[in-house]
């Protein structure tokens, strides 16, 4: 619903003023951009295999993940989804290294 | 000092004496006594060792001139005690050397002596990187880290280039949209329009502006979709497919502002895109994107229409002035009374009803720069929106004749037709499962009647009503036949 109010005025003609109304994403959508989404889901999983089978690469490419989630996220989303999501990475990263020190190995 | 001399070798004799009586006794196994042994060794030794003895023995004499009888003696059998000793000792040693190689190979048969590696087969364990203390082991860590911070101050930089341009396109069209229109920038969180003044920012590359207030439109949304620059990974991407920032704007007509009609004109690659995307072009323009060029624009642009009139009702002369000016801007533009958005697919359980349709002007305007926009280009923008301004003031003129008003609905009533037939058997359906949902409700009701003599109400009026509709079908079935008849 949008609210219509109509201005009369003695030297310019009649014009209607509409107030903004966002489109509705949830009848179209190809509008909404799902990267931030895919980005967010991407990155728990990865963090997810980090933390269980103790793999730091996997952990790492949590955190990038959660990076690009964060950067194509629109205004009005929820930062808390990012936050978590973005303390469960850095997590990965720590428990892997606290219960591994030793560097990573480059797979070549 | 010479006491000494001569003291040590008699010393070793005593010493040696032990050891060789008893290797003695094992070469002699004749059982021969110790004594003769004893007798025996010293003559051999005497009879080997005279020359020496002889020098020896010229030697001590005149040192020891002065010297007593006893000492002679013992230097005597000093010097042959001497070389016996030493003969001894020589003899024990090569003795040992044979026993022991004897003894070896007696004893360790098919032993074979290798020369043993023991130095070859040293392992050096490497020391675990973790405990090196070097921070050169770590250098995957460090370029993650260092990737890290490459894509932090990407973010950074693209974020505050995206805010300049718009901000720069923004105080260049202000001045017009102002004029224009009473309200510029809303953002939609009151419940009655306040001018903000300011763009709405959506993401980090889209920002929205809404105007609002004037006659002939009901509002106009501008959307500024930059690309992302603020996200690495896209930064990367365009360099090996370069893309260009974008200008939407999408103005909203009242039902009066407008006559039923459909016209798109845009570069050949956008017209043959949207022709299959949208819904209103597939199904209003059936026929290729034509060219240009019979209009006087260039042939880059091409354009797709419901009917003839359309065209050259839109083409005037101005508009050709525009298009001609602009042409390598301009993506694409729409007019359209049938707007509905993109093609929905079809799933089972599809809303059954036409989509909803409004009056819009959409037009899609490319920024120049390829991507490497700087805020002076914005300015070039401007006589864009002055088009888009005055598109929307020629469309509320712009009226079809009655030929073309009569195509147009039947175009029209045509689609609304075709939508009906495609979704026929899904209404039927749908009616189907309402009347039977319908008379389980009712029998429902029926059976939670406690009442016998209302229960016995209901399930004869249910009937009544079930006899009624059998006996119209019947009548309807007839007419039919008597028709065809």
């Amino acid at each position: 619903m949008y609210w219509i109010t109509v201005v009369a005025h003695l030297t310019y003609p009649i014009y209607c003023l509409t107030s903004y109304k966002p489109p509705n994403t949830e009848t179209n959508p190809t509008l909404e951009d799902p990267t931030p989404d895919y980005m967010n889901l991407l990155g728990m999983i990865f963090s997810m295999c980090g933390l269980m089978l103790k793999l730091k690469w996997c952990a790492w490419i949590a955190v990038y993940c959660s990076f690009i989630s964060f950067a194509n996220s629109r205004s009005s989303e929820d930062t808390k989804q990012m936050m978590s999501s973005f303390m469960l990475s850095i997590s990965a990263v720590v428990m892997s290294y606290l219960q591994n020190p030793q560097p990573m190995s480059p797979p070549w | 000092m010479r006491h000494l001399v001569f003291l040590l070798p008699a010393l070793l004799l005593l010493l040696a004496l032990p050891d060789t009586r008893g290797r003695y006794n094992d070469d002699f196994d004749d059982g021969e006594d110790i004594a003769e042994f004893d007798d025996n060794d010293f003559a051999e030794f005497e009879d080997v060792s005279e020359d020496p003895a002889v020098d020896v023995e010229k030697e001590p004499p005149p040192r020891a001139a002065p010297s007593s009888t006893p000492i002679e003696d013992d230097e005597d059998e000093a010097t042959v005690e001497n070389e016996d000793s030493q003969d001894e000792f020589e003899d024990a040693d090569a003795q040992d050397q044979d026993m022991y190689s004897k003894y070896d190979n007696e004893e360790f048969e098919g032993y074979e002596k290798t020369n043993s590696p023991f130095k070859d087969t040293l392992i050096y364990r490497e020391v675990p990187a973790h405990l090196q203390n070097s921070w050169e082991s770590y250098y995957m860590e460090i370029l993650m880290v260092t990737g890290l911070l490459a894509y932090i101050m990407n973010y950074i930089i693209g974020k505050n280039k995206n805010s300049r341009l718009a901000q720069a396109w923004f105080n260049s069209h202000r001045e017009l949209l102002e004029s224009n229109f009473a309200l510029v920038g809303d953002d939609g969180t009151s419940k009655e329009g306040t001018s903000t003044g300011k763009l709405n920012q959506e993401n980090e590359h889209i920002y929205n502006l809404w105007c609002s207030g004037r006659v002939c439109c009901e509002g106009m949304l501008i959307q500024l979709k930059f690309l992302k620059r603020q996200d690495l990974l896209n930064v990367l991407a365009r360099m090996m497919r370069p893309v260009c920032d974008q200008v939407q704007v999408k103005v909203t007509l009242n039902d009066e502002d407008m006559d039923t009609f459909v016209f798109a004109v845009g570069s050949r690659k956008a017209m043959a895109r949207l022709q299959k995307e949208l819904q209103d072009l597939s199904e209003f323009c059936g026929d290729k994107p034509k060219s240009g060029a019979k209009y006087g624009i260039p042939e880059s642009l091409a354009i797709l229409s419901e009917m003839g009139e359309v065209t050259d009702g839109v083409m005037d002369n101005k508009m050709v002035h525009y298009l001609t000016t602009h042409a390598d801007k301009i993506e694409s533009i729409h007019f359209s009374d049938q707007f509905s958005g993109p093609k929905v697919m079809q799933e089972e359980g599809q809303p059954l009803k036409l989509p909803e349709t409004k009056k819009t002007l959409l037009f899609t305007f490319n920024v120049p720069g390829m991507g490497n926009t700087s805020p002076k280009d914005m300015d070039s923008l401007l006589p864009l929106m002055n088009m888009v301004i005055y598109s929307i003031d020629k469309l509320k003129k712009l009226r079809l004749n009655r030929e073309g008003k009569q195509k147009a609905d039947r175009n029209r009533a045509r689609v609304e037709e075709n939508f009906l037939k495609h979704t026929h058997a899904q209404r039927q359906e749908a009616a189907q499962t309402r009347r039977e949902e319908k008379k389980r409700a009712e029998k429902e009701r029926i059976m939670n009647e406690e009442d016998p003599d209302r229960q016995r109400r209901l399930e004869e009026a249910a009937q009544r009503r079930e006899q009624k509709k059998m006996e119209k079908k019947q009548m309807k079935m007839k007419q039919i036949k008597v028709k065809a008849m």
